[in-house]
Order: C-alpha cells, then structure tokens, then sequence
C-alpha cells in the first residue's frame, strides 16, 4: 500500500472515530491506529511487551485470529496474559475495521526478526519434521489447512504460543478446532527444551538473525 | 542472651518509628538526594552565534525540562509527541477528556468545573522534591498542601472487627498504645543501665510511654488521642473503649497505616492548585510550539555526526536530523522501534519492566465523607481497590471527585477486566467502608496504565529481587543513562534508581543536559 493509500486509511480512522461523537465535536478525535503502538514499527514485533509480529502474516491468518480474539474463542483463559490484553482491543473492532487492518499490516515490510533464544537445531530439525506436514518444510505456512507461516515470526512468540498450547491457555475452547489439532500435535515437543529447539531450528528458515546492525557506544 | 536480643530488637524497633532517618539514609546511598539544600541549579554554556539542533521524543516531564532549558540557551528543540498531549504520566483527566486506553477508550463525563478533575498519575510532590518545587516555583504553578494520611479516615479489613470500617486514629492509637506497653515492659530499668546511662534509659522509657500514652504502670488502657466516646468540649470526654490487640493482629492494615508519614509520602506533600498538569502547562507555556503531536517515532538511528529520527505523523514518514537526541520514549515502547542502540543497551532496555499501577475515580454527587468528619486523606482496604482518596481541594464544594482504587504494586488484576466489571468491583469494595457508596458515586474513570496508549505500563521496575539493586541491575543502569555516541540520551523517570517520581523525571533530564554541555562546551572551545 503507498503512502498515499494509507493516509486515506488514517482519515477513515479517523472520521468513523468522529462521527461516533459527532454531537460532542469539542472532543478529542481519536483513531484506530492501535497496532502500532504495542506490535512495534510498521508491525515489526515487541518483546518487552509480548506483542508479536504482524509485518508479513498472511491475510486469512490474520483475520482468523482477530475474529477469535474477537469472539473470545482465543484470549479469554485467564492465564494467556497478553491474549487477554489483546482480546480488549479486538472486541471493538468492526468486520470493516478488521479488513481495514488487513490492508494496513499488508503495507509493512521489515527485515528479519532478531534471534533471541539457544537451541539444539539439530534435534529442532528432527522434531520439525511432524510440524512441516502442516507449516510447510521451510516454516512458509498453508493456507489450504488454515496452518500458518512461521518463519519470519518472532522466536520468543513462537515459544510462548507452543507453552500456551501445551498448558492449554490456547487451543481449549471448544469453537477453536485449528486450536485444538495444535494441542495434539504440541505434545510431541515433549516439554520446553523440546520447543526451544524446534524454534531455533524454525529460526534458520526465517533467515532471522543475531543484531548484527549494532554500533559501539 | 533472649534479654540481649530483645533489647537489639527493641532498639530496631524505635529505629522504625523514626523512619524517616532511614528512608533519608536509603535516598543517600541512591545518590539521589542532594547534599545542598537547594535545587540543582544549571549553568549551561549559552550557545550564542553556534546553532544546535535537538530532538526529543516523547513530552512527558523530562522531555519537556530537556525542551525548557535548551531553549535558555539557544538551543533548536524540536518535540515528537505520539499522543494528543503533552505530559505523559502526569494525567489530570477533567471534562471531555480522552482516555486512551487500548481497548477501553473513555471520555470523562465530569462536571466542567475547576476542582472537578482527577490526577490519574503523579499527584504528589513531597516537599523534599526540590527540583520539581523549584520548576513551579520558576513557572508560576501555584501549589497547595496534598493530605495524604487523615486520621478521620478509615481502615477496613474482613479480618478485623467483622469487617467493620473504623477510623485510621482508632487502629494507630490502639496499635501504638500495645506496642509501646510491649516495650516498657520487656525492659527493666537495670537492663537497660547496661548499654545506657540512667539518665538516658529514662528518656528512653520517657519516650515509649509518650508513644503510647502509657499509665504511670507501664500499661495501656486506651487513650483520649483517638477522640471521645462523648462529650470532651462542654462535658468530660468519655474515653472511647479499646479495641483488643488481638483484633488488630488480625489484619496486615498496620503495614502500610504505621508507614504512611515516611519516606517520601511523610508531610508535607504538594499538589498543583488546579490539577498537576499545571505543571505541564508551565512548560509548553514556553515550548509549547516545540511540539509535534500525534507524531509516533519509527526510527532511531544515532550517527557519527548526529541523531536520524523518522516519525510518521498524518500519515506520512518524515526524517528528522539533529545533533542531539533526548529519549523518553518508555524503553518497553522503544524496543518495538527500529534502532542501531548498542548491545548492552538492548539488553537494559528490554530488563526494565513496566508497571502495572491502576486508578479509578468516580465523581461524587455530594462531599459525602465531609460529613464524617474527613477532609482530604487516604482509606485504607484490605481488597483489590485497596485505597480511597477524598480530594484534598474543593473542600465545603457541592462535589468532588474521589479516587476509588488506587492499586501501585500489580494493577493487573483490574486491568484484565473490562470498564463494567472493573466499576462493579470498585463499589462493592468501597461500600464496605461507606454504605451508601453506590448511590452517591456516578461517571466513573479507570486508568489501567498497562493498556495506556503510547505508555503501556506505569514506572519502570529495574529491580527483580526482595534485597534491591544488584550488581548486574546497577551495570545495566548506567548504561541506559550513558549517551550513545555521546549524542542520544535517554531520560525519564526510568532513567533514576527512585523511578515514580516527578523529581526523578526532572533529575535524570538534568544529569543528561549536564553531561551535554560538558561535551558542547569542550567542541566550543
């Protein structure tokens, strides 16, 4: 999307904002250029607030998951901490403002994510093997069974959310069926070390990188 | 022995009841308190004819002093604000007022008048914050006396008394009283001849039955200070009846009641007349056209000869180039934006952890505390709301605004629920103390600092550990606070070892506008 685009995306934002309160003009206008703010620049992910990354997450993945945080079929056990933060933005959010979004993260792009965590790759690569019959073997995701991209994503995310699945703070309710193939398969992991690995084996197929930009002080 | 450690322990004891020593001693070793009695005071090298250009991210309070003095001294400043106001954490929220909390965005409904508003961050200036007190002084911001601890207010614990609300000077008297009477009679005077004089054993002794109102046998039988029974004015008070130390045992409330007067909540506390963003407003009253807002930073990148910053504002990327960049974008925030800090840098900003401190306030349709006798202070819970505050201004006015939860150390169990549940709790919690709570309470606030747009989090929590500041933790510290490339600081609150202070705010700008001048003053020369 240009920059173009987006800013007539802003100025939609921004007067649907307004026309709720139209008989109070005198009012700050707000917008709804949330995303941002917690999932970091042009979506790229934060982890000091536990905000994945948006910046090339498919589509139909995206939309599925606003919709489950939406319906509270996602973010509602009272363990999945930043599920329940995310669950209070998206019940606010309109099919029109979740399609708007769409369009939005689809304009970001971002370099590869930092790689934050050390794994055994090797034995990542063997217990991947389970996981590439849906993810695809290079993490690239299938939208034909609703299974994800991974690589690209945050490494620390990816941990969290295999531990939610496997606590179950994900995939338990019942509308949540992609939630609950994933419980099935998350037990092949075994325990945490099982998905460190995994993960710093999904990491080499992101392209993910140490922080290598740095400058000395 | 047991005599020899019960009288260490009771030094230990009066040790605490003059607290303050210790706090000031605590605020010492920080290295925060000044020496002086007098506010730091800058002397920055006035630029003159030389032209410097600097960017600061972020108008909270150090930002802006950053802004402020710069502008003395000739310096080109140039203010990115993501939000549509200045002053970060110091929030008075007042009629028509945005809330802007991610996912529960409010407007306040109160009443439009000028003692109807709320300060939903900082709200006290202790007055030993000097460089704070100097900024309202140098700026015009006429101050008031906040009272923090009122001994008309209550305690209300289910463990104590049947849950029952009694006054803060009921719990203080009795408690005080018992202690004391524990203390006069674990020590004999011949013990106490041992490490003292007579003369001062009998100060000491002298000194705790003053403390509790002890009789002439060491005992305590309650006491006129908690007030009458009846009568007292025309008649003989009546005294009003103990409350047993055992029921007081029963409830922790004497935690954070016998603690109330020391460190920096100890008297005598300041507010802005008026709200404390008067402070803010004596800032941008002269940097105010510095500001850039609804301006969200996507890069930094500190260079050799400068600072690049682009920011998106309108919907468009702009690139902004200065030789100096001031930061007091939350570091928690800063990670999630595009930078080329250095390693150790990282590793800091992504230690420090963001609060979670929470308020709620509602508008009362009547100053109904006035009419129990309390003007102004603190009721003390023990549930999730954990304190009510009754306005310290506005007194004998129709209304008022109370704050009806005020929780600082884990506000995440009311962030977590939404606006309705989170009211709903506030007045069930309250009514236990005021029984016609909910009916004299309307137009609720929340402030879930954790979910605030563009902050995400209260105060920044560097210590992870009961025992305080480690090794690792001070290290990471000075990091943060050292410039990159001598040419990006970062500043805030979060950038103190005292973080939820305004002073704290202020003196982490001051250190950072010192160590500049040192650096522009020797290119310069």
């Amino acid at each position: 999307m240009t920059r173009k685009t987006w800013f007539s995306l802003c100025l939609f934002f921004l007067l649907n904002g307004m026309s709720s309160f139209a008989a109070e003009n005198e009012r700050e206008p707000y917008d709804d250029r949330y995303c941002t703010s917690c999932h970091g620049t042009d979506g790229r992910g934060n982890e000091a607030v536990q905000a994945p990354r948006l910046a090339g997450m498919e589509p139909w993945y995206l939309q599925r998951q606003l919709e489950n945080f939406r319906a509270g079929i996602r973010g509602a056990h009272p363990r999945d901490i930043e599920g329940i933060a995310m669950r209070a933005m998206a019940v606010k959010l309109s099919n029109r403002s979740i399609a708007d979004i769409i369009e939005w993260v689809g304009s970001w792009e971002t370099g590869p994510a930092e790689i934050t965590i050390v794994g055994d790759a090797s034995v990542g690569e063997i217990l991947y093997g389970t996981c590439a019959a849906c993810h695809g073997s290079n993490a690239e995701g299938n939208e034909a069974i609703a299974a994800p991209a991974l690589a690209g994503q945050n490494d620390w995310y990816l941990i969290t959310q295999l531990r939610n699945f496997m606590a179950g703070y994900r995939g338990t309710h019942p509308q949540d069926r992609y939630g609950a193939q994933m419980r099935t398969m998350v037990n092949g992991l075994g325990d945490v070390t099982g998905i460190i690995d995994v993960v710093s084996y999904i990491n080499t197929l992101s392209g993910n990188q140490g922080s290598s930009r740095l400058i000395q002080n | 022995m047991s005599k020899l450690v019960s009288r260490r322990e009771f030094l230990n004891l009066l040790a605490a009841t003059g607290g303050t020593a210790a706090a000031l001693k605590a605020g010492a070793a920080l290295g925060l308190l000044p020496g002086g009695a007098t506010a730091a005071t800058l002397d920055l090298l006035n630029l003159g004819a030389s032209n410097r250009k600097v960017t600061i991210l972020g108008s909270g309070l150090s930002g802006l002093t950053v802004a402020y003095e710069l502008g003395k001294y000739g310096y080109d400043c140039t203010i990115l604000e993501a939000s549509h106001r200045c002053g970060g954490r110091i929030f008075t929220v007042r009629h028509g007022d945005l809330i802007d909390e991610i996912g529960n965005r409010q407007y306040c409904e109160f009443d439009d008048e000028p003692h109807m508003y709320f300060n939903a961050g900082a709200a006290r200036i202790p007055s030993i914050h000097r460089n704070v007190l100097a900024y309202c002084k140098e700026l015009g911001v006429e101050l008031e006396v906040f009272i923090n601890e009122n001994k008309t207010s209550y305690v209300q614990d289910d463990n104590l008394l049947g849950g029952k609300a009694i006054r803060n000077i009921d719990y203080t008297t009795n408690m005080r009283g018992f202690m004391a009477e524990l203390l006069a009679k674990s020590l004999t005077i011949e013990e106490m001849n041992a490490p003292f004089t007579v003369r001062e054993a009998e100060t000491l002794l002298g000194m705790i039955r003053s403390f509790g109102d002890l009789g002439e046998d060491d005992l305590y039988r309650g006491s006129f200070r908690a007030g009458y029974a009846a009568g007292g004015f025309l008649n003989h008070g009546v005294q009003k009846d103990m409350i047993a130390f055992r029921d007081l045992l029963k409830s922790q409330a004497g935690r954070g009641l016998m603690s109330a007067n020391e460190g920096d909540t100890g008297p005598i506390l300041l507010q802005a007349v008026g709200g404390m963003d008067k402070l803010i407003q004596g800032f941008t009253n002269h940097v105010g056209d510095r500001v850039k807002y609804r301006a969200r930073v996507a890069s930094v990148h500190v260079r050799d000869d400068g600072v690049e910053v682009a920011y998106d504002q309108d919907g468009v990327r702009h690139l902004i180039k200065a030789d100096y960049c001031f930061n007091c974008i939350p570091t928690h925030i800063m990670t999630g934006i595009e930078h080329n800090f250095p390693a150790d840098y990282v590793t800091a900003m992504k230690y420090v952890r963001r609060g979670t401190a929470y308020k709620a306030a509602f508008q009362a349709k009547e100053r109904f505390w006035e009419q129990e006798d309390i003007y102004g202070g603190i009721t003390w819970m023990n549930n999730p709301s954990q304190q009510i505050w009754y306005p310290s201004h506005g007194i004998h006015k129709a209304k008022g605004i109370v704050l009806a939860s005020y929780d600082y150390g884990d506000g995440s169990y009311h962030t977590k629920m939404t606006q309705r549940a989170r009211i709903e709790a506030h007045l069930k919690d309250g009514e236990k103390v005021h029984p016609n709570y909910r009916n004299l309470l309307e137009k609720p606030i929340t402030i879930a600092w954790h979910r605030m747009n563009h902050m995400l989090g209260c105060s920044a929590r560097w210590t992870r550990s009961r025992g305080g500041w480690t090794h690792d933790e001070e290290q990471m510290y000075h990091h943060l606070q050292s410039p990159v490339n001598g040419r990006h600081y970062f500043i805030g609150d979060q950038i103190s070892m005292h973080s939820a202070w305004q002073e704290s705010a202020v003196m982490s700008a001051q250190w950072a506008l010192a160590h500049l001048d040192r650096r522009v003053r020797a290119e310069l020369a």
